[in-house]
């Protein structure tokens, strides 16, 4: 497996010293406290080797999709975290500029504008800011601005921009041989990456193990599986527990390519290089790394449905659940990161972190878009050990079908299958009925109903009800400015639209890492689940309730009314309920995990 | 070196101080440990755990060049840091037990090491100041090790050491409590403080704290030296402290008048120490001890009551100008000074004087003739005030608020009020815990803000009804926080809003001010 033959055993102190590589040498004051580090830890530690040299990254493995390795069109990306945070006060600034420039991409632009909806959200031209930073999302950006591979290569931890990023992402082997870094080469990283696996071999000789330490902002977390360890470094302040859910997501992504039994590999030989075996697959991992700033599904462990007229989801079902019969695992027909319908075979069930593993690595990846593919990957909820084969489908530009099989030679009968459903899926209209949601649907928090004897029971069209609205640009009644209900039960959560308080992305962004520490310290593992907080700070009011069927969790003005916003907490309940048809899928096999 | 030896040989806690200025050379790693708990933790043990310490202070610096490592947060044990002075770092080792009670907040935790470094210096002077007076550093050494052990023996609970836990989250280390007085009381006191200011010769006025029990009556001193005053005074000079300090045995064995100087502690060789960097076994603090002359200040059973009053100890300060003065001093952070402190108590009033050092020429006459005065002066006053102290005192659960269990901090004055412990043993663990775990993230809030912007504090409102029905609650405005637990109250929120509104209004505004 190992695909250099040139592997001397060097001792990864020794290593940092070497400096494999010449340009870290031509800068080395900068370099001398990682060095410090590895010689302090190094003198105290009995039995520590690793191999730092740094690893070609072949084209191809075989094993993979060929295109996986196209990871030439490296662009200049710039970092969404260092756009949005490190001088919030130059967001307006910055917005016009990028419009102007047009050539750096920016992170306004980068993912889908909503995360409750996956970017229908910015087609309904709802945009009321004028830095026009609501960008009008074609369906393909996520794949257009994360599909460029490993953003700035030449970076390493020498330069002073790479220690001044937001949050790095690392996977490295217990030998200390750098695998992933968000942010620079690997090859270039093997001393610093040496130096994260000094400090963890080096607790964990003393019969402990290191979960993270924190210096002001900046919060370093730890995560040891197996052979592989993981390594979060972060200013961006958010909770531990959400860090590490992050890094085990990112642990997930690594499994959902390469399963579980990559671990072996390192049994056998634990100077094993496994940098080739993820070639190409950088933009899966930046994908997911965004995600974990706008997608609420990695937080909340449950998934989102694309809203759709009950009938249609269930016509959807009915073609899904008939070749579901036919030895097919699963069948999944979604819409961007939303779940149209899912069907499994019998008593088995999804995990919906593999579905976002899943989603993810599918839509970012730009091979599955131009042709029907089949593939092996893992769902490491399901069985991290073993392979599934993924046939995948775009019917269109957004929504696509998933046909899992346990079996690696039903590529043709998968086809067929795909070929039934796309066919049924066409005279039942369903994809027209997708199209239309994309456009116009989901929660908006000015439509809700504030005389509960008005319920609909139904989507309200916002087509009409748009420009009659009296609190446009005000978010909703009471100083409601946004949602997410989550249905225990279904592992399903709805989000509402952000409304107007919460129109450009960094507004988002802050927002989603509010209700992150919300959920956080609802679920904290000592003394969780609580039933309700309220909190109130100088940006939102937040209310969180959660019962034994749903969690809410809303956000308001902050100079909302308490009452009033329980009352709207309520309403809010209710009309989730009266819409659930709409929003939720329901008639999926039971999810229970 | 075996790595494997760190595994903890004591109670569950190591506390290190080491100074990154020393022993950098290769073969001289022993020169920067200061201070090691438990002492006779074998040296390999010491430097794998200081070196962890250091490797990952270096290692954070590579991004967070400006703020220190402040935890690491491993299974089974969390390092709490603190940089006490530039490149003195005090590191607290805890060890997670798994009878689930090992539960505690960093900020907690790190108080401590702040609590004691604060104390330390208020007698000795920061410890930089004293390893440049000697660099050989087995000044600094003995100093500490005598100081920190005597301070420690306070967190002994039977033979083991405990720190403080969740169960401790209602309470606010290094914050001063006030006694609150009526305003008829509080004029009487005030013209106590007048004349006790006025025993002073010259025109330097004395500072003073008094106490009435163990809480704090009133204060001429800046918040920090209140603060720190006021905790060595609860820990060593109060009735009730002087009560669990000592044994009929040191009340027979010393007079009033003549305070046995010359017994415990006071052995001469203060000899040259030798320059030795790889300290082998015999020079140990415990050795040390006996060649330098070490105050004891926190050590127990040294404070006394005599007849006339005062409270004495038979701790020999460090020499100044050739004789051991009567009274112990200390340095005072807001100006500087060195201060001797005196103590008189009458009942359950402590008052605590400073007189400045410079003030007196000739030392303990001085300070006996001040005493002199004082009693001359104020001893009437005294009476009268510890009277009407007594008589308006409402026990120890004066400040029991029914229903509540609470804390209120007012961070810009450090002073702290609380239910009383015995009223918050009552809450169930888990409403401790899920505080404990509030409090944490409004630390982390607390501090965040500080960094953004250290001007503009942010006010914050949490209520958690928490999975027992409890409502846990943390309101922060203008520097005061408020934390409190209501385990009875009805389920709406407005209903627990409406408690600590009702709170607010009875017991927080004003309560602690005298007038």
């Amino acid at each position: 497996m190992d695909s250099d033959p040139n592997h001397r055993p060097l001792d990864a102190a020794a290593a940092a010293a070497e400096d494999p590589n010449p340009s870290r040498s031509s800068a080395p004051e900068p370099n001398t406290l990682e060095s410090d580090v590895v010689e302090l830890l190094d003198s105290l530690t009995l039995d520590r080797s690793g191999n730092a040299r740094p690893v070609k990254r072949p084209t191809s493995n075989g094993s993979m999709p060929p295109d996986f390795y196209s990871c030439d069109e490296i662009e200049i990306e710039e970092e969404e975290e260092e756009e949005e945070e490190g001088n919030p006060r130059e967001d307006g600034a910055r917005g016009s500029s990028q419009r102007g420039g047009g050539g750096a991409s920016e992170q306004e632009e980068e993912g889908p504008p909503s995360p409750s909806s996956s970017g229908y959200a910015g087609e309904r031209g709802s945009s009321v800011g004028s830095s026009g930073i609501e960008e009008v999302d074609d369906g393909r950006s996520s794949v257009d601005h994360w599909g460029r591979g490993k953003q700035h290569l030449d970076e390493d931890d020498a330069s002073a921009t790479w220690r001044k990023r937001k949050k790095h992402f690392f996977i490295l082997s217990h030998s200390g041989k750098p695998i992933y870094s968000r942010y620079g080469d690997e090859h270039k990283l093997a001393g610093f990456s040496a130096t994260l696996q000094a400090i963890i071999s080096f607790v964990e000789n003393s019969g402990d193990r290191i979960k993270f330490v924190r210096a002001g902002k900046h919060q370093i977390v730890f995560l040891v599986k197996g052979p592989i360890y993981l390594v979060c470094i972060s200013c961006t302040e958010e909770p531990y527990e959400a860090l590490r859910g992050q890094v085990e997501l990112i642990y997930g992504q690594m499994l959902l390519i390469l399963t579980k039994s990559v671990h072996r590999c390192f049994e056998k030989n634990p100077k094993f290089d496994m940098t080739p075996l993820l070639g190409g697959t950088d933009t899966v991992f930046s994908s997911l790394i965004h995600a974990f700033s706008w997608n609420p599904a990695t937080f909340l462990h449950a998934y989102t449905c694309l809203p759709l007229p009950y009938a249609t989801r269930q016509a959807a079902g009915a073609i899904l659940q008939d070749i579901a019969d036919s030895g097919v695992l699963f069948a999944i027909l979604m819409c961007k990161h939303k779940v149209i319908s899912l069907v499994g075979a019998q008593k088995a069930s999804l995990h919906p972190d593999d579905i976002l593993l899943l989603a993810n690595f599918i839509l970012s990846s730009e091979s599955f878009r131009t042709s029907e593919s089949f593939s092996p990957i893992c769902l490491p909820r399901y069985n991290p050990m073993a392979f599934l084969h993924a046939y995948v489908h775009f019917l269109d530009a957004d929504t696509y079908l998933i046909l899992l099989s346990t079996r690696s030679d039903a590529f043709y009968h998968l086809k067929d299958c795909r070929v039934r459903i796309q066919d049924v899926l066409l005279k039942s209209n369903v994809l027209c009925e997708v199209q239309r949601s994309m456009l116009d649907s989901g929660l908006h928090v000015e439509d809700l109903p504030l005389d509960s004897s008005l319920r609909s029971g139904s989507m309200p069209d916002r087509t009409k009800s748009e420009s009659l609205s009296p609190s446009v640009g005000l978010g909703g009644a009471a100083g409601l400015w946004h949602f997410i209900y989550k249905s225990i039960y279904l592992d399903q959560y709805v989000a509402s639209e952000f409304s107007s308080p919460i129109s450009n992305s960094s507004q988002q962004k802050k927002l989603y890492r509010a209700y992150q520490k919300l959920y956080t310290l609802m679920h904290d593992r000592g003394t969780g689940p609580h039933k309700t907080q309220f909190r109130r700070d100088e940006d939102y009011v937040l209310l969180c309730w959660i019962t034994q069927d749903f969690e809410l969790y809303a956000a308001f003005d902050p100079l909302a009314d308490k009452a009033l916003a329980i009352k709207m907490c309520n309403r809010v309940c209710q009309w989730v309920r009266d819409l659930e048809n709409e929003i939720f899928l329901f008639g999926a096999n039971s999810f229970s995990w | 070196m075996g790595l494997s030896s760190t595994t903890t040989v004591n109670d569950g806690i190591q506390l290190c101080i080491f100074d990154l200025r020393r022993g950098q050379q290769e073969g001289q790693e022993l020169d920067k440990i200061l201070f090691f708990f438990p002492a006779e933790c074998p040296f390999s043990v010491q430097l794998s755990v200081i070196g962890l310490c250091e490797g990952i202070i270096t290692f954070t610096r590579i991004f967070s060049p400006e703020t220190a490592c402040e935890v690491i947060e491993a299974e089974k044990h969390s390092h709490v840091f603190y940089q006490a002075e530039p490149d003195i770092w005090m590191v607290l080792v805890v060890e997670k037990n798994k009878d689930n009670e090992s539960i505690w907040r960093c900020d907690s935790l790190q108080s401590i090491l702040k609590e004691v470094h604060s104390l330390f210096k208020m007698f000795h002077g920061p410890l930089r100041a004293l390893l440049d007076k000697q660099p050989s550093g087995e000044l600094t050494r003995s100093h500490l090790y005598s100081f920190i052990t005597d301070y420690l023996t306070d967190f002994h609970v039977g033979k083991k050491i405990q720190m403080p836990s969740f169960r401790d989250c209602l309470r606010e280390r290094g914050s001063v409590q006030m006694l609150t007085i009526s305003r008829e009381v509080a004029l009487e006191v005030q013209s106590l403080i007048t004349v006790i200011g006025s025993s002073c010769v010259g025109n330097t006025a004395c500072n003073s704290l008094v106490l009435f029990q163990d809480l704090l009556v009133s204060t001429t001193l800046s918040p920090d030296d209140t603060a720190n005053l006021f905790t060595y005074a609860v820990l060593r000079l109060t009735p009730h402290a002087l009560s669990s300090n000592t044994n009929s045995w040191s009340y027979l064995r010393r007079g009033t008048s003549s305070p046995n100087i010359a017994a415990a502690s006071t052995v001469t060789n203060a000899g040259a120490a030798e320059e030795n960097q790889n300290r082998s076994r015999d020079t140990s603090p415990g050795g040390q001890s006996q060649r330098y002359h070490i105050q004891r200040p926190l050590q127990r059973d040294k404070w006394c009551k005599g007849k006339d009053g005062f409270v004495v100890t038979d701790v020999p300060c460090a020499e100044v100008g050739g004789f051991i003065p009567l009274a112990p001093i200390v340095w005072l952070q807001q100006t500087e000074e060195r201060m001797y402190l005196c103590v008189y108590q009458h009942k359950n009033l402590t008052i605590v004087l400073l007189i400045p050092v410079s003030s007196l020429i000739n030392g303990e006459q001085g300070v006996a003739l001040l005493k002199k005065q004082l009693l001359e002066n104020a001893s009437e006053k005294i009476v009268t005030v510890e009277q009407k102290l007594s008589r308006s005192w409402g026990g120890e659960n004066a400040y029991h608020v029914s229903g509540y269990r609470y804390l209120f901090v007012d961070r810009d004055r450090n002073v702290s009020r609380a239910s009383p412990p015995g009223k918050v043993t009552t809450l169930t663990k888990d409403s401790l815990l899920a505080l404990n775990r509030l409090r944490e993230e409004v630390d982390l809030e607390k501090s965040r803000a500080k960094r953004d912007d250290p001007d503009h504090e942010k006010d914050s409102e949490v209520c958690i009804r928490a999975k027992n029905n409890a409502w846990v609650i943390a309101k922060i405005t203008g520097g005061r926080e408020l934390y409190m637990v209501l385990e009875k109250a009805s389920e709406t929120l407005l209903y627990a809003s409406d408690a600590l509104e009702k709170f607010s209004n009875r017991y927080c505004d004003g309560a602690f001010s005298l007038d």
